[in-house]
């Protein structure tokens, strides 16, 4: 710590000695470091929250650098790898799929909140499990990504459906109405990329389950919920309903284009939909489609991610506090970031706010909001363990042959020896 | 050469001293690190002493399996292709009297300043289903759908190569053509006197005056290729399926994208190590000096 | 006969030339145009551009970003045009058993993937305090066997005899690198000086790990945080892309006479 002029190769400015571990305390001001992705949705949530938290702190400042996400675990892992904290920042962005792999790798690199002031039984259980290690509880949840069927009214109306016909159905029954609705309207019903696990990850936790057991080992055999999951993602793929897209883009101008009717993703997928004004008017939302075995809900979860702060910042209380204050059980900040960023927290109480209860001209004056934090307390929750991307590499490895037609056991017993290889 | 070869000798110690310090420090330090860090295994700091262990794992492991494979069939496929084309356009922009030479070698460098993450990134948009290259396609009546040519294992590795060759055939076409300017221009106007035909010129003058560049650009593109990283995660990220996944992605998959084994990951990155090694060694030989 | 193969040289080179280019003609229309019109993969121009770059410039600091990277690569090149052209001279011009032992040796570096030492590195800087600074960008990268090996296999075509008159006329062994070598292979330098100030610009990996804070970032980081956000703005990657290679083309046409000169014209 001793090295930041050195460091800082010549430009000894006041305003950003943000460059040794965390922030800094001089002068009577208060900052912390944050590193996130995503400046326009992450990097805006943390400056509400600074908004908020001066209210009552006025010499406190946040400095939020934005990286990519891929960028930000690289720094993160090599940081962590040589043993260095310094140049580390306060606050960090985790998805929630790492949680636990960071945990277990680093362990005492990260605060742990447990006995903190915040609230977590006023947070959605499923997003608390996702940060509890060994009843530990190590961050602060952040958005979620409780899943609907987003749906083109105009389109199912046209094929001959009504809203009543997509609310909590199956898997198989949307399929169907897919079928329908690419003979009487040419539109595709969804995209299909098997270079992405997002589905089958949607399909599975609305189940109740995951690639991995709670104690980290491959549940790809024995497991009901992964032979439906497949056998589902199998029948969508032959059925020709869902148009084949290759990545992120293309995937956003299938529905910003208007070739297909309907998605099923994220509630923060809202911001990507709204994208396309000649459409304003003409969405609606479903309970996401489940699948017919036991277990299974009209609920599931995509994405989202948490707040972690680094054990051995020099701010660490600090940013302890502040999160806690604002992310970790602010209202405010909860109604601020859905109506200026489009996000939706985990936030319970705020679930009652005007704010959440809005509608959507967009979506033909569907309460939106309402409607998905209802879902979200549907949402299964499940171990994210410490393996989730091998065991999803080990599927994407052997995804091409189910889609050919492959024996469905013999290809889940190849997932999970491969997974087992991976894993040593 | 002759009585003064020790002195010289020493001299020459003078100029090499500096650099290869420099390399020694900044490169043999970290892969010294790296090597002894291959013989630990676990998940990030927590790591244990596991001896051959990660190199028996390797042998038996089918991702690196998957991946050796594949890197060495773009190796196989990409490089002669790549070093063949710049040859030829290095000789074609080599003759004085070619008209647009100026343009030529302009447009045929221009792919080599674009950063990997971007031109990746325009490879991958261009390939898209919907995308340009179809249309162009379907617009020639060269077929009647369009390709997905990413999610198709064989069509991916062949965006791979397209991609690659693209971007790095200039870059080739560089080295040969700047060898070739050192080439005196006397030397073909005597061949072209004696009778020599231009193809004989090119295959008994040229090639064997730039066999010292052919042999360095065989080495780095070998080497290049074996370590290919940025076109795989930006244009296909491995997929589909894992069927265009290189060495170099598994090892950093195995560092910052499951949980981490840096152990493991050095060892896979040795794997890459004695593989180029083995390979220059023999290129050297085939096409190194006789002295 | 003679137009026929003109004809094919040239229809062969044209054909080459509109691959090479095409990707940049889509780069161009693409900086017209908006985020979704580029996906829909549009290939007219539209009128966004005056927007793209304005926001741009509104959401990153691409001009310090530019100015970072060009600080870096211009040392980093002359540098390591100055080591490694010493180093591939000495490999060549006083070669030995030892010599050559060594060198074999030190291309052993090249194989080494970055992503694998890059830890070891991160430390021995950290260790140093050199961390997020113009200095530990460059040191590491500053002499490669690469560029040593390039000078190296340029050397050999370096015509010996030019070193015997050299010492025939009282020049010491150091001014013959300096006053006959160096103005000689004044292509080579050029084509080293090219390939060295590319790498250098697009150098991605090693500054994301070494470089901290938002102000000393390089260009490619800012592309790579574009292009990586939920919904990527491409019409604005586009032009930061345009942005990122105008530098490099621009050192090309530079130094590209150095390839039309040749030998002759060089030997004073």
């Amino acid at each position: 710590m001793a090295t930041s002029l050195a460091a800082c190769g010549g430009s000894n400015d006041t305003n950003n000695a943000g460059n040794t571990t965390g922030g800094s305390s001089e002068g009577g001001k208060q900052k912390v470091v944050a590193w996130a992705w995503d400046p326009s949705f992450n990097g805006k949530a943390l400056n509400i929250a600074a908004e908020i938290y001066k209210q009552e702190h006025p010499e406190f400042e946040i400095e939020v650098v934005d990286m990519s996400k891929a960028d930000l675990e690289q720094k993160l892992n090599t940081n962590l790898a040589a043993g260095v904290t310094e140049g580390l920042p306060d606050i960090i962005l985790v998805n929630d799929p790492n949680i636990q792999k960071y945990v277990n790798s680093y362990p005492g690199t990260f605060a742990d909140f447990t006995n903190s002031s915040v609230d977590y039984s006023q947070f959605s259980q499923y997003k608390v499990d996702a940060l509890t290690v060994d009843n530990k509880i190590y961050g602060i949840p952040f958005d979620i990504g409780v899943t609907g069927l987003f749906y083109r009214t105009d389109i199912l109306t046209e094929a001959g459906f009504t809203a009543e016909d997509l609310e909590n159905i199956t898997w198989d029954e949307y399929i169907e109405i897919g079928k329908v609705v690419k003979e009487k309207t040419g539109k595709y019903m969804s995209t299909i990329n098997p270079n992405d696990e997002a589905l089958t990850s949607v399909l599975l936790q609305s189940a109740g389950s995951w690639y991995i057991t709670a104690d980290n080992k491959g549940n790809f055999v024995d497991n009901p919920a992964m032979t439906e999951t497949l056998r589902v993602y199998k029948a969508i793929s032959d059925s020709g309903i869902a148009k084949p897209v290759t990545g992120w883009s293309e995937f956003v101008g299938s529905f910003n284009s208007g070739d297909v009717a309907t998605v099923v993703s994220g509630v923060w997928q809202i911001a990507s939909i709204m994208d396309a004004q000649d459409q304003k008017g003409l969405w609606a939302v479903a309970p996401t489609p489940r699948l017919n075995i036991e277990g299974g809900e009209n609920a599931s979860n995509e994405g989202g991610s948490s707040w972690f702060v680094v054990e051995k910042s020099a701010n660490k209380d600090l940013a302890m506090e502040f999160l806690g204050a604002t992310i970790g059980g602010s209202s405010e900040f909860y109604e601020r970031f859905l109506t200026e960023a489009g996000g939706v927290g985990s936030y319970i109480p705020s679930f009652s706010s005007e704010a959440y209860q809005q509608t959507s001209e967009f979506f033909g004056n569907q309460a939106i909001y309402a409607d998905f934090t209802e879902w979200s307390t549907k949402v299964p929750g499940i171990s994210l363990g410490m393996y989730t991307q091998e065991a999803k590499d080990a599927l994407k490895n052997e995804l091409p042959n189910i889609l050919n037609g492959a024996d469905l056991q013999k290809s889940l017993a190849n997932i999970q020896q491969l997974f087992e290889q991976q894993v040593q | 050469m002759g009585g003064k070869l020790s002195k010289s000798s020493l001299i020459g110690w003078q100029f090499v001293l500096l650099p290869s310090a420099l390399i020694l420090l900044f490169s043999f330090y970290p892969m010294i690190q790296s090597f002894i860090l291959s013989f630990e295994s676990g998940k990030g700091n927590v790591s244990e002493f596991v001896g051959l262990g990660n190199y028996s794992r390797l042998l038996s492991d089918p991702m690196f399996r998957q991946a050796l494979y594949n890197t060495i069939l773009y190796l196989i496929i990409q490089v002669p292709i790549m070093l063949f084309l710049g040859l030829i356009i290095a000789h074609l922009l080599n003759q004085p009297n070619l008209k647009f030479k100026g343009f030529y070698r302009t447009a045929i460098f221009l792919p080599c300043v674009t950063s990997l993450v971007s031109y990746s990134i325009l490879f991958k948009s261009m390939f898209a289903v919907d995308g340009i290259f179809n249309k162009l396609l379907m617009n020639l009546h060269i077929i009647n759908e369009p390709i997905a040519w990413l999610m198709d294992p064989v069509w991916a590795r062949v965006v791979i190569i397209a991609a690659i060759t693209w971007r790095w055939t200039g870059y080739n076409m560089i080295f040969y053509l700047s060898a070739m300017q050192n080439i005196d221009p006397s030397v073909y106007e005597a061949a072209s006197i004696d009778g020599a035909s231009k193809l004989r010129q090119f295959f008994s003058i040229t090639i064997p005056m730039v066999k010292p560049i052919i042999l360095f650009t065989a080495i780095i593109s070998t080497n290049g290729t074996l370590q290919l990283f940025d076109e795989v995660i930006n244009i296909t990220n491995g997929g589909p399926g894992n069927s265009t996944m290189t060495i170099s992605q598994y090892i950093y998959n195995l560092s910052f994208v499951y949980t981490p084994n840096f152990g493991y990951a050095a060892t896979v990155s040795y794997a890459i190590v004695i593989i180029v090694a083995v390979l220059a060694f023999i290129q050297m030989k085939i096409g190194g000096d006789k002295k | 006969m003679r137009h026929l193969a003109a004809f094919g040289k040239h229809l062969f080179l044209i054909v080459a030339s509109v691959i090479s280019l095409f990707p940049f003609l889509w780069m161009i229309i693409g900086m017209t145009n908006t985020s979704s019109d580029i996906v829909k993969g549009q290939f007219s121009f539209g009128s966004n551009l005056g927007t793209n770059i304005s926001k741009l410039f509104d959401s990153t600091p691409i001009g310090t970003a530019f100015m970072n990277s060009l600080i870096i690569a211009v040392i980093s090149t002359v540098l390591t045009l100055l080591l490694c052209s010493l180093a591939g001279y000495g490999f060549e011009v006083y070669r030995s058993k030892n010599k050559d032992r060594l060198f074999a040796f030190l291309l052993l570096s090249m194989m080494m993937p970055f992503a694998a030492i890059m830890i070891p590195l991160f430390k021995m800087f950290s260790q140093w305090g050199l961390m997020n600074s113009v200095v530990a960008v460059i040191l590491p990268t500053m002499t490669t066997a690469f560029m040593i090996f390039f000078f190296l296999q340029n050397t050999k075509s370096f015509p010996r005899e030019l070193l015997q008159a050299g010492r025939v006329d009282g020049l010491n062994e150091w001014k013959l690198f300096t006053h006959i070598y160096m103005p000689t292979m004044k292509p080579t330098y050029a084509a080293a000086a090219i390939i060295t100030f590319m790498a250098n610009w697009n150098n991605f990996l090693w500054p994301l790990i070494a470089l901290q804070s938002p102000e000393k970032k390089t260009l490619p980081l800012i592309v790579s945080s574009l292009a990586s956000s939920y919904n990527p703005d491409y019409g604005i990657i586009m032009v930061a892309i345009v942005i990122s290679t105008i530098p490099t083309v621009l050192i090309f046409f530079l130094l590209q006479k150095q390839f039309v000169q040749g030998m002759l014209g060089s030997v004073k």
